[in-house]
């Protein structure tokens, strides 16, 4: 319910919003979460648990949620597991939770069997027993968590990236603190205050009731800060609503930012980003992340308004809330004091249960019994009564006996309808245990504190130790001027003196551990995963002892809240159970990322069109414009057919391949690498990259070669041309360009400096035009007068200058296809035009242009390889038998070549390239098919397929064990068919050159 | 993400304008068919996998295409120094 006189730092009561949640309508404030809101409205659950389907509530209000987890909106802005308690109310909003709690659950039927759940269940009956597969969709279904995202992200969603001389982050007391003596100190130092709540000032809002001067100064604070802001846009930077996520190496901060407002969450027109990701390169980082309260332990810890004493707190200051009328508070820390006097000072009845007994007295308490309130010190609850809210306590009389708890005397019964514990705080470490900092344990605070002294980085404020908020102040005033001195602003500290409770916590006892209650049932440590104390006593009786083991084998922390509110007590209760120190169990490991972060928000702007960039030639639109379907090749976007009205891509390939066959065919080849090789070595070190040999190689010519890495096998392949002896052009493979570039610059620069060689990508620069087949003499001697095609003046593998249809060009007679063919290389801005003049002059032979399905057809037929289809990085040049391109008289051991020698790449049983002709002529083998022996076992792999039209027959090339040494023979090669299911198909083993063996056809028509 | 400082460049850029280019120093064996198949596998497969500060190479790929030397720590990440490769560089001495 909602307090009636409460006026409000954060909610603006005059504005009120509609907004669904579960299929109910409610009526909210500008300024409420979704959990304050619904809170208000006396809606209290939120869930079903994870594994027992127990009905959960709101522990929390803030990050460290663990069971509001609910999906917000539908269709494209829908987004799955947000906590409610970070859900910015706006007027619209529609949420259903996570996993349904009021829907039928089948759950409820084996709620008998929860003591035959323990941790390792699943593991044990279903994965153990092999019949996970089975079981595995019905069970995800039970857990409790939101169904992905079936439709397409509508947001749009930045990146902004940030450079700062100091980040702060957590703007709480401290932080704000922080921020200002830097600025106050500095006078061009940038800084950049990062805070996840909506408002500026933490933990302080709750301090503002009972504390004038806490309101006073954070009034104050806030507004010099933003008078910064007006200021110098450039000199401070607030980010709200946003989580700092992730902190890497050299002082990279990720920030995810929520942006929450009306319209760019209903309004379908709205482009404005949704979430944005901040990316910050800062040199100081101050952290004052604040720290999470713990719960209580005790049986039926997980009902329904059981919550964390400050977050109720929270919710009565920041939201004027509260979900009870008569309050149990229960704790082992001084906190539960301030959180009673505030219920009672806004007429609340409450009762306090102090596990610790009576000392010294204390004022605050002194001050609330005069008033009437029940203050039962030495107590200790030990169980919660009620089957899902919250009705009342079984408290027992508790003791410290040297280093253990006891539990003792008769259990008395107190009702309450809202329970608020506290097990003391665990400083949020997380980020800066991301950058590799050791936490340690403080016997103090009973909590993890982080490492003392790094570099680049201070913490202060509750992260550090510091309880009260006057003290967290005057600590982060202290801790910024490190930062000023480090960045040489300051060079003399003037530091404050902290008060003397500074590193006392609010006072907390021992972790309250005792054994009586450890082992009762239902005391719950991770709410979100149902990770109990008896799961991690379990753990520890089958034999683990590191926490990291404890944390797999129960899953504790691995839910979407990562065990902000769990974890610490799972790592006091292993330390109770193992009989060892806290320090000496230590933590889990903290990795990012702190929250979760939408994929839509790592992406950015970068899909769609700009998820990769993609590369078209400059005749693209020409394919285009003649109905060519394409494929992408290296973010090349090549025709892969040109489909004629009708036909589909079987027959349009068929059409492709005879006219390259018959009469003649053209062809885009500009994406294709090439490399610029120049410089007095040029050949020497062709010789070093290539297997075959390059010194004789003369102007005007051409040769194809073979690139292996050290390990011997093959990485590339590509034709190079003698332009004259100190210039080269290597081609390469269309994928291959990038990487063969930068391995040859490797060797250049790091092992052969000597050599003067220079290289330059220069495939963007020419575009190349391939007119292949039998008639192509006869058309080139139609687009170019100055040069001699006569076949024996201008032979295979050679190259001219010439003027092409008016255009410089650099004509190659090399084939890919085995028929006779020509490639124009031309300056890339002329080959639109160059191939729109091939395409009509060669009309009189109807020139036929094909796309990369004829182009491997064409060479399979042929018996050439394609790197990387044919050869998977395992091969080596004798495995595709091509030992014929190895050089025996090099004088520089050639990059590979030592490895060729090597014992396990000269056996018998490797994987070698043959031919397979299927018996059956008419079935095309599917690639990747397994070909296998007479056990059935695998003995090698289909690598292309086809079916050759001018063969008419199916032909295929494989890897198959010892192949080489198997010609002849037949084998098996089993294939799923739609219909017949699993079928073998008997191939022939055969050479893989299946048209013109002996070449023939190179030399064309004339 | 790293801060690397481009010796050529002279400036620190985004590590997304680098490649790493594995440990620095391993020279390629003057005569390959001298040495036993061990010899030769340590060149080709060995590393050291050091813990420490430890170097290795790098290329500004997206910027001068320029190899250089990091002597980086494999436990913080912090980059101790760089330096160009010198002209007979496999016999630099840092
Ligand atoms: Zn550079």
């Amino acid at each position: 319910m909602r307090l009636a006189q409460h006026s409000s730092h954060q909610v603006d009561y005059s504005k009120s919003l509609n907004f669904i949640f579960n299929n109910k309508r409610y009526k909210g404030y500008e300024g409420d979460t979704l959990a304050s809101a619904l809170l208000a409205n006396d809606s209290f659950l939120f869930a079903r648990s994870f594994k027992y389907g127990r009905k959960r509530g709101l522990m929390a209000a803030g990050v460290e949620e663990p069971n509001a987890l609910v999906s917000l909106e539908i269709g494209g802005r829908y987004t799955p597991n947000l906590k409610a308690t970070e859900i910015t109310l706006y007027d619209g909003l529609s949420a259903v939770s996570a996993s349904n709690p009021n829907a039928f659950d089948m759950r409820a039927f084996i709620k008998p069997l929860h003591r035959f759940m323990p941790a390792g269940f699943y593991y044990k009956t279903f994965i153990k027993q092999k019949v996970w597969a089975k079981v595995e969709d019905s069970i995800r279904a039970f857990s409790g968590f939101s169904k992905a995202p079936t439709e397409e992200d509508v947001d749009v969603y930045d990146h902004i990236f940030h450079h700062a001389e100091v980040v702060v982050i957590g703007g709480g007391a401290a932080g704000i603190s922080a921020a200002l003596e830097v600025l106050n100190n500095s006078e061009k130092e940038r800084v950049i205050l990062v805070d996840e709540r909506s408002q500026l000032g933490g933990e302080l809002f709750n301090e503002f009731s009972s504390d004038e001067a806490a309101m006073t100064w954070h009034k104050d604070s806030v507004n010099r800060l933003l008078s910064f802001s007006n200021k110098d846009s450039e000199r401070f930077t607030l980010l709200t609503q946003s989580t700092a996520y992730a902190w890497h190496d050299q002082n990279f901060i990720e920030v995810l930012e929520t942006i929450t407002t009306a319209e760019s969450l209903t309004s379908s027109e709205s482009q404005k980003a949704r979430k944005i990701v901040h990316r910050i390169r800062a040199k100081e980082v101050i952290l004052a992340t604040g720290a999470h309260e713990r719960p209580m332990l005790f049986e039926a810890n997980d009902l329904t308004n059981i919550m964390l004493s400050q977050s109720v707190r929270r919710y009565l200051h920041e939201y004027g809330v509260i979900s009870g009328k008569k309050v149990v508070i229960y704790g082992n820390n001084d906190s539960i004091y301030s959180t009673a006097k505030d219920l009672h000072v806004n007429d609340i009845e409450c009762i306090v249960v102090d596990v610790r007994s009576s000392e010294k007295p204390i004022e605050i308490i002194s001050e609330l019994k005069d008033s009437g309130v029940k203050v039962l010190q030495g107590y200790s609850i030990v169980k919660a009564l009620g089957s899902h809210r919250v009705k009342g306590v079984e408290i027992k009389q508790t003791m410290l006996q040297g280093n253990s708890w006891q539990v003792f005397g008769d259990t008395e019964t107190l009702s309450c309808d809202l329970l608020a514990t506290s097990g003391g705080f665990n400083p949020v470490v997380h980020l800066d245990c991301h950058n590799g900092a050791k936490t340690y344990f403080d016997e103090v605070s009973q909590s993890f504190l982080p490492q003392q002294d790094r570099d680049n980085r201070e913490v202060c404020g509750a992260v550090a130790g510091a309880g009260a908020w006057q003290d967290a102040i005057i600590d982060a005033k202290n801790k910024a001027q490190f930062t000023l001195n480090a960045l040489g602003v300051v060079s003399k500290l003037t530091q404050e003196i902290l008060s003397e409770n500074y590193s006392n916590f609010f006072n907390v006892s021992q972790f309250f551990t005792p054994k009586e209650i450890l082992n009762m049932p239902k005391v719950f440590l991770d709410l979100q995963n149902d990770v109990t104390t008896l799961d991690v006593a379990l753990s520890i009786r089958e034999g683990y002892r590191s926490i990291e083991h404890i944390k797999r084998y129960t899953a504790m922390g691995f839910g979407t809240d990562q065990g902000k509110t769990g974890n610490i007590n799972g790592i006091a209760v292993a330390a109770e159970l193992l009989e060892i120190p806290m320090s000496e169990v230590g933590t889990t490991t903290f990795r990012p990322a702190y929250t979760g972060v939408d994929f839509g928000a790592m992406a950015g702007r970068e899909i769609g069109d700009f998820f990769d960039p993609q590369r078209y030639t400059t005749i693209h639109d020409s394919h285009v414009a003649s109905g060519a379907e394409f494929e992408v090749v290296g973010q090349w976007y090549r025709p892969w057919y040109y489909p004629k009205t009708g036909e589909n891509m079987h027959q349009a390939v068929h059409r492709e391949c005879l006219a390259a066959r018959t009469s003649l065919g053209m062809m885009d080849a500009s994406t294709l690498g090439k490399i610029d090789v120049q410089g007095s070595d040029a050949r020497e070190f062709l010789s070093r990259v290539y297997t075959n040999a390059w010194m004789k190689l003369a102007p005007g010519s051409c040769r194809y070669g073979l690139m292996c890495n050290e390990k011997g096998m093959i990485i590339d392949d590509g034709v190079s041309a003698c332009i004259n002896n100190n210039h080269f052009i290597m081609t390469t493979t269309t994928g291959g360009a990038a990487s063969v570039y930068s391995a040859l610059e490797m060797w250049l620069q790091t092992e052969w400096s000597d050599l003067d060689v220079h290289l330059n990508s220069v495939t963007d620069q020419y575009s190349t035009v391939a007119v292949v087949g039998p008639n192509a003499r006869k058309l080139m001697k139609l687009l170019c007068q100055d040069v001699d095609f006569e076949r024996e003046n201008f032979k295979f593998m050679q190259w001219r200058q010439g003027t092409v249809c008016g255009v410089d060009a650099r004509i190659m007679r090399i084939s890919f296809s085995g028929e006779l063919a020509y490639e124009i290389n031309v300056e890339a801005n002329y080959g639109r035009y160059i191939w729109d003049q091939v395409a009509i002059t060669g009309e009189q032979w109807n020139i036929t242009p094909y796309g990369t399905e004829s182009m491997h057809v064409l060479r399979a037929e042929k018996g050439y390889i394609i790197v990387g289809q044919d050869t998977d990085g395992s091969m080596t040049p004798m495995d595709v038998n091509m030992s014929w391109i190895l050089a025996k008289d090099k004088s520089f051991s050639y990059v590979g070549r030592r490895s060729f020698s090597i014992s396990a790449l000269c056996t018998e049983d490797r994987l070698q390239l043959v031919g397979l002709m299927t018996k059956d002529s008419s079935t095309v083998l599917p690639e990747g098919a397994n070909a296998i022996d007479n056990k059935g076992k695998s003995i090698g792999y289909v690598t292309s397929s086809y079916f050759s039209p001018i063969l008419n027959r199916s032909i295929a090339m494989a890897q198959i064990k010892g192949g080489l040494s198997k010609i002849g023979e037949t084998v098996l090669v089993k294939i799923v068919q739609k219909k017949q299911g699993l079928k073998e198909i008997p191939c022939e083993i055969s050479s893989s050159v299946f048209y013109d063996i002996e070449g023939e056809k190179v030399d064309g028509n004339d | 993400m790293l801060l690397i400082h481009c010796p050529y460049c002279k400036e620190s850029r985004d590590q997304s304008e680098f490649s790493p280019a594995g440990e620095a120093f391993i020279a390629r064996p003057k005569n390959p068919e001298g040495i036993s198949d061990e010899e030769w596998a340590d060149y080709v497969f060995y590393r050291t996998n050091h813990k420490g500060n430890h170097w290795e190479q790098w290329v500004h790929a997206n910027g001068c295409r320029k190899y250089f030397l990091v002597e980086r720590s494999t436990i913080s990440h912090q980059i101790l120094q760089v330096a160009p490769f010198g002209a007979r560089n496999n016999e630099t001495e840092l």
